[in-house]
């Protein structure tokens, strides 16, 4: 078995030249100081091709049509042995990859590993993250539940706010006026066979890249600013006092196996969502976009009227036009986070909304739901009446009670510890005379038995 | 800088430019053989216009004066492929005097399904909390403009929906949708 392991590897050398291309690959020395945190981009490499496996496996069973979509998931899951865990692997690898590929990002950054001489290495590395991106977006529609349809119509009308060329491009992405047969085909032929392609291709050029230059130097001491006439000189020294590229694959292994036991327990243990199938005429659905577009869904929130282009499409453009051209614009010879406050200082206020936001996104209000029948009965008939007429005039549209309704006014769980049943009323009629510049419409058509009622319980709320 | 060798491999320029030039004129030949097509393949059926195609609300006797009710419409067009089209739900209000408005039911903030509240007289968005009264005006939220209406028409008695257009405050007719 040995020798006839070693008979064929003679075979290579002699053709090939393998032993010495072997050599030079795993015994080439990898700058001191890289670690764990140098293992996110293997990772996410590993986990991508996890991806891409058990994605060609679904394939076989899944339908990429509106009548058939959501049955042969249905299938999947139901009936085919190990579907759900096949299934789960995908799903749940998707928000995985998402996450690890945005702390290959933050490593990168922090390190300051993307300056000379590997300023296209990252270009090429925002190209990939923006991919992942795009698989999730093109991804979550194939199920064709309610999630997957209502969240594919406002991305949709979304790249529709775009100056200009909005219509048109919101017509191509969906194959024609809305979101239906020629979506679902687009979307599946995007995911599949376009983003895999240039995904893969994106892929080479980075590692090719990685290869040629070798890993960027850790900023540690003596390498915390490097000028850019030293840079060869430097990392030369540290290479010296590196490791070999195979102990370090010590590391990527052990790393991307702990991951990838994880993913394989949440695939075992948590049930992957299919919700109901697709209705574009459901006007209860409460739409939800996937965690990790949380941010941008609510930043929504901020912008109204003839603003709204700008959280639409001006921010999320600036951030991608600045994520690009970062070691343009950014060309000082500081590498450690601590040697360049402003950069370092920038990048975690953004990392920080982009945390609030997403965090704000999670835990959102619950929709209003059936259950305020239910609650109302427990309370005496006065209040329930009260409770009713909040409900059936829209109250929950914009305020929370108690984790129900959306979040868009303030929080009123509590409003009866501040405001006396006066003061609501006067403010229920009229708020913007109360308040000047209260975005809430006026209730003064409300009938006042319904109007006592409705203060009697906002002021019962403490 | 050209040494003595790379100079005996090196083509005349005459030549190379001849040979350049060809390359270049081939490669552009098979992509646009290719590309033209291909282009009009992909992305054509998303922009034509399909004839005016109407959708079949319903007898305008089922619209009681001044309620705003969902309906599901139908589609009357002659379809070549998917042979069923799925019907489309609007809200349909009789304004009375044989005047009807018929609402877009997507919010035009991002999209999302907005919900009547007969109660409220009030349309509800579920994502942004955007609120439209009884006409479709903003009354609160990031909604840019007022809801989306459908152009309509009444043959015999029926009630039938065409294309859809957005209006301003004034709720007149501004643009078609997706113009």
């Amino acid at each position: 078995m040995v020798s006839g392991m070693r008979g064929l590897l003679d075979w290579l050398q002699e053709r090939l030249g393998t032993r010495e291309q072997l050599t030079q690959f795993f015994y080439r020395h990898v700058p001191a100081g890289t670690g764990w945190l140098h293992t996110l981009g293997s990772a996410a490499l590993l986990l991508i091709l996890v991806q891409t496996v058990t994605g060609i496996f679904l394939a076989f069973y899944y339908v990429p049509s509106p009548e058939h979509a959501y049955d042969s998931l249905t299938y999947i899951q139901k009936e085919i042995p190990f579907g759900t865990f096949v299934r789960g692997l995908h799903y749940w690898g998707a928000s995985l990859i998402v996450v690890v590929v945005f702390l290959h990002l933050l490593r990168v950054f922090f390190m300051g590993a993307y300056k000379y001489p590997r300023e296209l290495s990252w270009v090429v590395g925002v190209f990939l993250f923006l991919l992942v991106m795009l698989f999730g977006f093109t991804g979550y529609l194939l199920p064709w539940d309610q999630k997957a349809y209502w969240a594919t119509v406002i991305g949709t009308h979304i790249a529709g706010t775009a100056p200009l060329v909005g219509d048109y491009v919101w017509r191509i992405l969906q194959g024609g006026e809305e979101v239906g047969v020629r979506t679902l085909g687009r979307f599946y032929t995007a995911h599949v066979l376009i983003l895999p392609a240039i995904l893969y291709g994106f892929i080479l050029i980075h590692l090719a890249m990685v290869i040629y230059q070798g890993i960027a130097p850790t900023p540690r001491r003596g390498l915390d600013v490097i000028k850019n006439q030293d840079y060869a000189r430097l990392y030369e020294a540290s290479k010296e006092k590196g490791e070999t590229f195979l102990e370090h694959l010590f590391r990527d292994g052990v790393v991307f196996f702990l991951l990838f036991l994880f993913l394989v327990w949440i695939a075992v243990t948590w049930s992957v969502p299919l919700e109901d199938v697709a209705d574009p005429t459901d006007t209860q659905y409460v739409p939800r976009p996937e965690w990790y577009f949380y941010f941008l869904f609510e930043l929504l929130w901020l912008f109204w009227g003839k603003w709204v282009p700008v959280a639409t499409f001006y921010i999320p453009l600036a951030g991608v036009v600045l994520l690009f051209l970062l070691p343009f614009y950014d060309r000082t010879p500081g590498r450690s986070p601590l040697r360049r406050p402003l950069a370092s200082g920038l990048a975690t206020a953004t990392v920080a909304a982009m945390a609030f936001l997403t965090y704000q996104g999670a835990t959102a209000p619950l929709p209003p739901a059936a259950t305020i029948a239910q609650e109302a009965k427990a309370l005496p008939p006065e209040l329930a009446k009260g409770m009713e007429v909040y409900d059936g005039q829209g109250c929950s549209a914009c305020h929370v009670v108690k984790g129900r309704g959306t979040a868009a006014g303030p929080d009123l769980s509590r409003i009866g510890a501040s405001r006396d049943k006066e003061w609501l009323k006067r403010f229920l009629k009229n708020p913007s005379a109360v308040k000047p510049g209260s975005p809430m419409p006026p209730y003064q058509q409300l009938p006042d038995e319904q109007m006592d009622a409705l203060v009697g319980y906002l002021a019962s709320l403490q | 800088m050209a040494d003595e060798k790379n100079d005996v491999l090196l083509l005349p320029p005459s030549r190379r430019r001849f040979i350049a030039t060809m390359l270049t004129v081939i490669s552009g030949a098979i992509a646009s053989i290719l590309g033209v097509p291909l282009a009009g393949f992909f992305a054509l059926p998303a922009l034509r216009r399909p004839e005016r195609r109407w959708l079949e609300v319903g007898p305008v006797s089922d619209f009681a004066q001044g309620e705003i009710k969902k309906v599901l419409a139908k589609s009357l067009a002659a379809q070549v492929w998917p042979y069923e089209i799925p019907p489309v739900a609007i809200f349909v209000q009789n304004q009375g005097g044989g005047s009807f408005a018929l609402y877009y039911i997507h919010c035009t903030h991002v999209g999302c399904p907005v919900r009547w509240s007969s109660q409220a007289g009030r349309f509800f968005s579920p994502c942004h909390g955007g609120v439209f009264d009884k006409e479709g005006r903003v009354l609160a939220g990031p909604p840019p403009r007022p809801l989306d209406r459908y152009e309509y028409k009444i043959e015999k008695s029926v009630l039938y929906a065409g294309r859809i257009y957005e209006v301003n405050e004034k709720l007149e007719f501004t643009r078609w949708y997706q113009a």
